[in-house]
């Protein structure tokens, strides 16, 4: 019950919607014991044969009144308590999504896309179904189950009641336990149904590699065992779904002997007639939903109030990234500088950088070379402010990083990632993502300067082109030319290019290093690479390994120095000059 | 963002929604005992429904309305009453177990079909849709079979209890039963307006939900490039749109279900109780009328009206029903299929010759991809294919492995048609390294060893041996058996692509084919690599793409292609010596590295 009161806020803001809601259901309660009684006065009447014309018109006019009544009440609490568990999970949905969008990569990294994605949906389902099947079932059982209890006692006899009654509680007991073992059995039936959508995925991800050696069949094979298992845990599933409806008959039948031994036995002694035997009859039957909406509720309340705890803990994140008051909103520009002691990761122990510490003027270019895994990105990472926890600072035009409002900060900065990660719109929205208000000059004078241009007229629809599932599929060195695109067309003070030209061939490599100096010639830039031609003509290189700056200088002097970037440099030219074979 | 045209906002015409329920229904034909079983019961149950109140109605009627009921006629009445509730309960249960399994098992049936079929389908089928796309026809839409098939229960169902309770009321009460049924018109006619009606309602409220559901997979996929663009207020508004939009439409389901599901039902049963009481309110006043047959008709009335809202309710998924069936049999009816061998093709690869002659090939049939091209690759040479993107260079490797269907021309292996030799021959002696190291769920040696059972574990981990990937399993804990992730994200690249290696080693192929990577991995990892190949490539055939010219400088034959057409042939010192692309490129690439920093 306790989720109804962490669902106040939601019932306060919507009062007059579930006031006006719970109103109509206690109004189909009452009226929902007038046909009953109706029924059962005329069979009296006629049994007797003492009825009037007249008093057949009453009854019947009321029975039709009753009948209009319970259908505008009902159209009234459906589209109200409905309508209120859609419009909470549109809220929730609502603030879920702003909080995904604050959050930083702290927390991208403890939850992952599924986990995200089934909070916003299973979860935020079962919290709808509070509000609205939660509320229904309440106010069902209690106020329809209460009401048609005391018609009874009151109608026809308050022992017969009590003892057919007798049986009904195990309607709720059944309804909760076989509830929960459903529950837990679907859950697995779902597990089982994600090994389905797993295997099918990386089937499809891998049909080159199964053609490849051939071995369609045996991955057949593989699938109908899956299959097969899933059938088994599915006929669980089937088991206890198709145990409600008998169980719920037999508790039923239960009540109905009771009411045909002592409500006979009380007809044939004369202390009821048969009139009320059938109003009871009717009485017991309307009683059959509010006992299982008891058990139900209960599963619904329980499910809904993990869920609702669920979401809440997510929202009650917060990101480790916050604006200072009185931060500076100006636009960052100007010389970069690190004085980085140490970062590592969060829950991470051995530290990722270490005493990085590097000045770049404003309009330099700095490249940074090592291995995968050295930090390169790392260093990246801090700059644009996804995380905080560091000692040293970071400087920006003359303020340290995390005294700018992130406007101020990431708007001066253009960053190209090393994994390209481009939206399912047009490719020309995709350029101008950054800068929606542009139009398809920059589009195309950005899409020039990363050398996509030409790629593009080529896809059927040019840049109106959809890019992703239901669009142009694209190369990798295509989903970097147009990252690239994406990040130069609001010309960024700072530039920075993540290995991001890994995809891209040697010729075109050349072409947008070009294009890139020639419109850049006043501003900063920062490049990862591999391949040390994209960075040879920085103004520093700085050659990270394990978090550390090994070495630092120009082309030449790194050259002079005869270390690591020597000794990669040689071998990339020996590489290509196939010195290896 | 996107435009989410999905099937959900197209309405399919009438006479492809029979056909396509037709088709849907052959798929129950194996499991008719489980479907004919639930009917039975259906059937036992719709009788059931009538007896019991019958039994009631003659303890009313011929006891307690006379006041003789003795103990034994009330125990006796209720003992039949008992057995009754039973009979009730058990066809239930075999009712709705039975065709769950029923569906369950013709559901799983199609998916088995969906996913061999898959793969006979060829590569250009894969090229040209989505992988997610696939994957939700196998598994999501097949799971919609089980609710469309359902509605066929309810129907039945329905119609049972429909035509019990009517022939029973008939018996009964003649005159009064064609009073209910004349509201039978009324009710099909609410049937079909709501049918209709929410159809749209319904189709237009799932198609939102999906656009919904991918906004946020997307938002949440691509947060770092929202974040650092700043796009979060602007994304968020467009988010917030769909999300609106989902509500409305569902509101405006609600309403209609309100409106049109069971509150009217329940309006129409009250009318027709009112006109049978009416009815019997009449007679009473001429004639005595049972106390018992008023109940018990009462009871009918509400047995012929009840599964009419649980029929409507359910007709939602035929809708669903139509729309996956008709995206599962796109598959089932798709004929791109793979490239088929000649009827007995039984050769066997055994030295391992290749030979082009004047092959072409068009992925679409109509734009050529390929002009023309011939060459030989003799036993244990190495034919090197250069080019840019798009020259040709993997349609070449496609239209060798049988990816693809060529057209003209013939390609040879040991002098003799490639479609003459067995597929599995093929598989087996033509040795594919993909460019993509795709790792399968599983561990190292079932990577290697790839579902084929045959190869032991000695074999496997010589294969590795060779490839000198031993190194880095040996280290991994459970060695061998160290799980394997989905898409093996634990390992680097190179790592991935040493266990390719292995996988293609271990199967001793005559011929190799490499696809070399186009990414450029780090320096140490490509010496590790290169390393790894030269091994593979010793001894065999070998059909090679290459990206860097450094790495087939002592190809027998190297074949620079441009737009589909081999422009320049020989080896690295005739290529060079000619002046012509290849020396181009390879200046190029040189002096990338060799041009000292200004």
């Amino acid at each position: 019950m306790s989720i109804f009161k962490k669902l106040g806020w939601y019932f306060k803001a919507q009062q007059r919607r579930y006031i006006f809601g719970i109103l109509a259901l206690v109004l189909v309660a009452l009226v929902n014991l007038i046909p009953p009684k109706i029924i059962g006065n005329l069979v009296d009447a006629m049994s007797k044969q003492t009825l009037t014309s007249t008093q057949l018109w009453v009854w019947l006019g009321l029975l039709i009144a009753s009948g209009i009544g319970q259908y505008i009440f009902r159209f009234g609490w459906r589209v109200a308590i409905w309508g209120g568990a859609a419009q909470l999970e549109k809220t929730l949905r609502t603030r879920l999504f702003w909080h995904f969008m604050k959050m930083d990569a702290t927390f991208y990294q403890k939850h992952r896309t599924g986990d995200l994605m089934a909070h916003a949906t299973n979860d935020l389902n079962a919290i709808q179904n509070v509000a609205g099947a939660g509320i229904l079932t309440l106010f069902d059982s209690f106020i329809t189950g209460g009401t048609t209890i005391i018609a009874m006692m009151v109608f026809v006899d308050w022992r017969l009641t009590l003892l057919a009654l007798l049986p009904m509680p195990l309607l709720t007991v059944m309804a909760r336990k076989l509830g929960m073992r459903l529950h837990s059995a679907f859950a697995e039936s779902q597990a089982a149904f994600s090994r389905l959508n797993d295997k099918t995925q990386e089937s499809v991800s891998g049909v080159k590699v199964i053609k490849t050696f051939g071995q369609e069949a045996a991955d057949v094979d593989d699938f109908n065992q899956i299959v097969d298992k899933t059938i088994t845990i599915n006929k669980r599933v089937n088991f206890l779904d198709a145990l409600f409806d008998p169980i719920t008959s037999l508790i039923m039948g239960l009540t109905y002997l009771v009411t045909i031994i002592y409500g006979g036995w009380l007809v044939q002694s004369q202390q009821i007639s048969i009139g009320q035997l059938i109003s009871f009859i009717t009485y017991v039957a309307a009683l059959v939903w509010p006992m299982f909406a008891i058990g139900r509720l209960f599963n619904i309340l329980e499910r809904g109030n993990a869920s609702y705890d669920r979401v809440m803990s997510l929202l009650n994140e917060q990101s480790a990234i916050v604006e200072p008051q009185a931060a500076v909103t100006t636009p960052a520009k100007g010389d970069i500088e690190y004085r980085l002691d140490q970062f590592s990761y969060p829950d991470a122990e051995a530290s990722a950088l270490v005493h990085v510490h590097f000045r770049l003027a404003a309009g330099q270019t700095l490249g940074i070379v090592g291995k995968v895994g050295a930090g390169k990105s790392t260093i990246f990472k801090l700059l644009m402010r996804e995380f905080d926890q560091y000692r040293g600072s970071i400087r920006f035009g003359g303020h340290d990083i995390r005294d700018y409002t992130l406007d101020a900060l990431l708007g001066s900065i253009g960053y190209v990632p090393q994994d390209n990660f481009l939206f399912s719109t047009s490719v020309g929205n995709n350029i101008r993502f950054s800068a929606y208000d542009q139009g398809q000059e920059a589009i195309e004078a950005a899409a020039k300067e990363s050398a996509v241009h030409d790629d593009i007229l080529n896809f059927t629809e040019g840049y109106a082109t959809l890019v992703g599932e239901k669009g142009v599929s694209l190369s990798g060195g295509q989903k970097q030319r147009l990252s690239i695109a994406r990040a130069v067309i609001t010309e960024p003070e700072l530039l920075i290019l993540d290995d991001a030209l890994s995809a891209v061939d040697a010729k075109t490599e050349a072409e947008i290093l070009a294009h890139l100096h020639e419109t850049r010639k006043d501003k900063t830039t920062m490049i990862a690479a591999h391949r040390l031609s994209s960075v040879m003509e920085a103004d520093e290189i700085i050659v990270v390994d394990d978090g550390r700056i090994i070495e630092r200088g120009t082309h030449a002097e790194l050259l002079a120095l005869n270390g690591w970037y020597a000794d990669m440099w040689d071998k990339q030219q020996l590489e290509a000059q196939g010195g290896l074979d | 963002m996107a435009k989410n045209e999905s099937a959900w906002s197209q309405s399919i015409p009438m006479k492809q929604q029979f056909k396509i329920m037709r088709r849907l229904m052959t798929y129950t034909k194996p499991y008719k005992v489980q479907f004919i079983g639930a009917f039975v019961a259906a059937a036992a149950l719709a009788i059931i429904n009538v007896l019991l109140p019958q039994i009631l109605q003659y303890f009313v009627d011929h006891y307690l309305s006379k006041l003789d009921a003795t103990v034994a006629v009330i125990l006796g009445v209720a003992a039949l009453y008992a057995l009754g509730t039973l009979l009730k309960a058990l066809s239930q249960f075999f009712q709705s177990f039975l065709f769950m399994m029923g569906s369950e098992r013709g559901l799983e049936d199609v998916r088995r079909k969906l996913f061999s079929k898959l793969h006979q389908l060829g590569m250009r089928y894969f090229d040209q849709t989505p992988a997610g796309s696939i994957v939700s026809r196998v598994t999501n839409d097949t799971m919609t079979l089980a609710d469309f098939w359902n509605v066929i229960l309810s129907v039945v169902v329905g119609l049972f209890s429909v035509v019990s309770s009517f022939w029973i009321m008939l018996a009964t009460d003649a005159a009064s039963a064609w009073l209910v049924l004349a509201f039978l018109p009324v009710l099909l006619l609410v049937i079909w307006y709501y049918s209709t009606f929410s159809s749209r309602v319904y189709r237009q409220m799932r198609s939102k939900l999906s656009a919904l559901n991918t906004q946020l997979n997307e938002s949440i996929e691509g947060i770092q490039i929202i974040q650092q663009f700043r796009q979060e207020k602007r994304i968020s508004d467009e988010f917030e749109q769909t999300n609106q939009a989902y509500l409305d439409t569902r509101k405006a389901m609600i309403k209609t279900n309100s409106l049109l599901l069971s509150p009217i039902i329940n309006l129409l049963y009250t009318f027709a109780l009112v006109g049978v009481l009416y009815g019997f309110g009449q007679n009473s006043m001429k004639h005595y009328v049972a106390a018992g047959m008023v109940y018990a008709f009462t009871t009918y009335v509400s047995n012929f009206f009840n599964p009419m809202t649980n029929m409507m309710d359910s007709l939602s998924s035929l809708q669903d029903g139509v729309v996956a069936g008709s995206r599962i049999f796109r598959i089932l009816d798709d004929d791109e299929y793979a490239p088929k061998q000649n009827p007995d093709a039984h050769a066997v690869i055994s030295q391992g010759k290749i030979e082009f002659k004047h092959v072409s090939f068009a992925y679409d049939g109509e734009n050529e991809i390929l002009h023309d091209i011939s060459f030989v690759a003799n036993p244990g040479e190495t034919v090197a294919l250069v080019g840019h993107t798009g020259s040709g260079k993997s349609s070449i490797i496609n239209v060798m492995m049988r990816f693809y269907e060529f057209g003209q021309g013939q390609i040879l292996i040991d002098d003799q048609d490639i479609r003459d030799f067995d597929l599995a021959d093929l598989r087996k002696k033509l040795g594919l390294v993909l460019q993509d190291a795709f790792m399968f769920y599983g561990d190292i040696s079932s990577n290697i060893r790839l579902f084929n059972d045959a190869i032991t574990d000695e074999q496997v981990q010589e294969a590795a041996k060779f490839v000198q990937a031993d190194e880095f399993i040996e280290k991994l804990p459970g060695k061998y058996h160290a799980k394997v992730i989905e898409s093996g994200s634990q390992f680097s690249s190179g790592q991935r692509q040493l266990l390719s290696f292995a996988r293609t080693v271990v199967t001793n192929p005559k011929v190799l084919v490499l696809d070399e990577a186009t990414a450029n991995i780090d320096t140490e990892t490509e010496a590790m690599i290169q390393e790894g190949l030269k091994r593979l490539r010793s001894g065999r055939t070998t059909i090679a793409i290459a990206h860097r010219l450094s790495t087939i400088k002592d190809a027998d034959l190297i074949l620079v292609l441009d737009n589909g057409r081999v422009i320049e042939r020989g080896t690295h010192e005739s290529l060079v010596a000619l002046g012509g692309q290849y020396a181009d490129m390879y200046h190029l690439q040189e002096s990338g590295h060799l041009t000292p920093a200004e």
